[in-house]
C-alpha cells in the first residue's frame, strides 16, 4: 500500500462514519439551546473579583479604607482577647521565657583526651568540652531556650549516658542518654 | 430555534432571507461568539450548527462508539458555552471547541475502561455502484477494525489529522503533546494501521 493511500483511505473511512450516523445530529442545535435555557456563559472568578473593585479612583480608596479599618478592629479584638488568656501547655510561650539559658555541662574524665556532648540540641554532632584547668574537670556552657533535651558524652570515644547532673534518663537502642530540662520547672543545671 | 427578530432589541444575529427564500448567513464567527457572551443562545445554535459535524466527527474517531460520540458532542457544546469566557476570542475556536470535546473523550475513554460496554460495529454510509461497494467496503472495514484496536494515543492524532484536517501545531495544542510528538504518533500510527491491515489480508487468504 502506497503512503498516500492510507491517507486516503482513512480521510475517506472517517468521513463515511460520520455520514451514516450524521442522523444522530438532526435537531442538535435546538437541545443545545433547550438546555441551556436563560442561562450565561460563567463569569471567571477574576472577572469576579475585578467586578468588586470600584470603578473610580476615589472609590478604590474608599474600599481601600474600609479594608484597612476592617483588619485594624480585628487585630485589636484579637490582642484584646488574647492578652490576658494564660499561656497553656500547648500554647507558645512569650518572648522572655524563650530566651536561651546557658547551661553548664560537667563531667570528670581524669586522662581523657577528647570529651564531647552529643544530643538533640546539636542534631547529636559533637560540641566539645574543654579542661582549662586539666584538673580532669570538663566542662561547656551551651545556650538553650527552654524544652526538654536528651544528650550524652563521648569520652575518647566512649558513650557515656549517665550524667549525675540529668533530670531523667532513656534507654534508646541498648544504651543510655540523659535528659535535662531548662527553664519553665527546671533550669536544668 | 428562536431567532431575534430585527428590532426586537438584541442583535439580529443570525439570518436573512433573500426575496427568493433563500438564506444567507451573514455574521462572521467572532460576532456570532461575542453574541454567545451576552447570554444569546441563539446564535449559540448556529455556532453548534456550524461546528457540529467537525465535533461529532472527533468524537466517533476517538471513542469509536456512536451513542457516546452523540453524547459528548451535545455535551461539548453545553460545556463550551458554560466556559465560553475562558475562550480568547483572537484565537481559533476550532481549537478550542475540539479541546473540550478532546478532553471529555479523554474522561469518557477512561471511564469505559472501568465500566466497559459491548461495542457495535460502525456501519458505514454505502455508495450507489455495486462494484464500488464490493472493492471498497472490504478495505475500509478493515481500515475501521484496525483504527478501533489502534491505541488512543495514535488513534487522536490520526483523525485530528485526516478528519478534521488539522495541522501538527493544533493537533499538539489540542493534545497537550509537543509537535514533533504529533508527528511521530502519526507516522507509527499509519505504519501500525498497514502493519495491521497486512496481517489481516493474510489471515484472509490461509484462512
Amino acid at each position: 500500500m502506497k503512503p498516500d493511500e492510507m491517507e486516503r483511505l482513512l480521510r475517506d473511512t472517517l468521513g463515511r462514519e460520520v455520514a451514516a450516523a450524521a442522523y444522530r445530529l438532526e435537531g442538535l442545535e435546538e437541545r443545545v439551546i433547550s438546555e441551556l435555557g436563560d442561562r450565561l456563559p460563567r463569569q471567571r472568578f477574576v472577572d469576579w473579583l475585578s467586578g468588586l473593585v470600584a470603578p473610580t479612583r476615589a472609590g478604590r480608596a474608599g474600599q481601600l479604607a474600609v479594608l484597612g479599618a476592617t483588619a485594624a478592629l480585628f487585630l485589636v479584638v484579637g490582642s484584646l482577647i488574647t492578652q490576658d488568656r494564660p499561656l497553656g501547655p500547648s500554647m507558645e510561650p512569650s518572648l522572655a521565657s524563650r530566651a536561651n539559658h546557658e547551661i553548664l555541662f560537667v563531667v570528670p574524665a581524669l586522662d581523657a583526651e577528647n570529651v564531647v556532648v552529643v544530643g538533640d540540641f546539636n542534631a547529636w554532632e559533637a560540641t566539645p568540652l574543654a579542661d582549662e584547668n586539666e584538673d580532669g574537670i570538663w566542662t561547656a556552657s551551651i545556650p538553650l531556650p527552654p524544652g526538654r533535651y536528651e544528650y550524652a558524652f563521648v569520652i575518647d570515644g566512649r558513650w557515656w549516658g549517665q550524667d549525675p547532673l540529668a533530670d531523667e534518663y532513656v534507654r534508646t537502642f541498648g544504651q543510655y542518654s540523659s535528659v535535662r530540662y531548662v527553664g519553665e520547672g527546671g533550669d536544668g543545671a | 430555534m428562536s431567532i431575534p427578530k430585527p428590532g426586537s432589541g438584541k442583535a439580529c444575529i443570525l439570518i436573512t432571507e433573500e426575496a427568493d427564500g433563500s438564506v444567507y448567513r451573514l455574521q462572521d464567527e467572532v460576532s456570532l461568539l461575542r453574541a454567545s457572551l451576552a447570554g444569546e443562545t441563539a446564535a449559540w445554535g448556529e455556532i453548534v450548527s456550524r461546528y457540529k459535524d467537525a465535533v461529532f466527527g472527533l468524537c466517533l474517531g476517538f471513542l469509536r462508539n456512536r451513542a457516546d460520540a452523540e453524547d459528548l458532542t451535545h455535551d461539548a457544546f453545553i460545556r463550551a458555552y458554560n466556559n465560553l469566557r475562558r475562550y480568547h476570542l483572537d484565537k481559533r475556536f476550532s481549537t478550542w471547541i475540539f479541546t473540550v470535546a478532546a478532553n471529555l473523550c479523554r474522561n469518557r475513554l477512561r471511564y469505559r475502561r472501568n465500566h466497559p460496554v459491548v461495542e457495535q460495529p460502525i456501519h458505514l454510509a454505502g455508495g450507489t455502484d455495486p462494484a464500488s461497494i464490493v472493492a471498497g467496503e472490504a478495505r475500509q472495514k478493515q481500515v475501521q477494525e484496525a483504527l478501533s484496536n489502534l491505541p488512543y494515543g495514535y488513534r487522536a492524532p490520526l483523525v485530528l489529522r485526516f478528519y478534521n484536517d488539522l495541522s501538527y501545531r493544533e493537533i499538539g495544542e489540542i493534545l497537550a503533546i509537543p509537535e514533533g510528538t504529533v508527528k511521530t504518533r502519526i507516522h507509527r500510527g499509519k505504519a501500525m494501521l498497514k502493519d495491521r491491515i497486512a496481517k489481516d489480508v493474510m489471515q484472509h487468504e490461509t484462512g
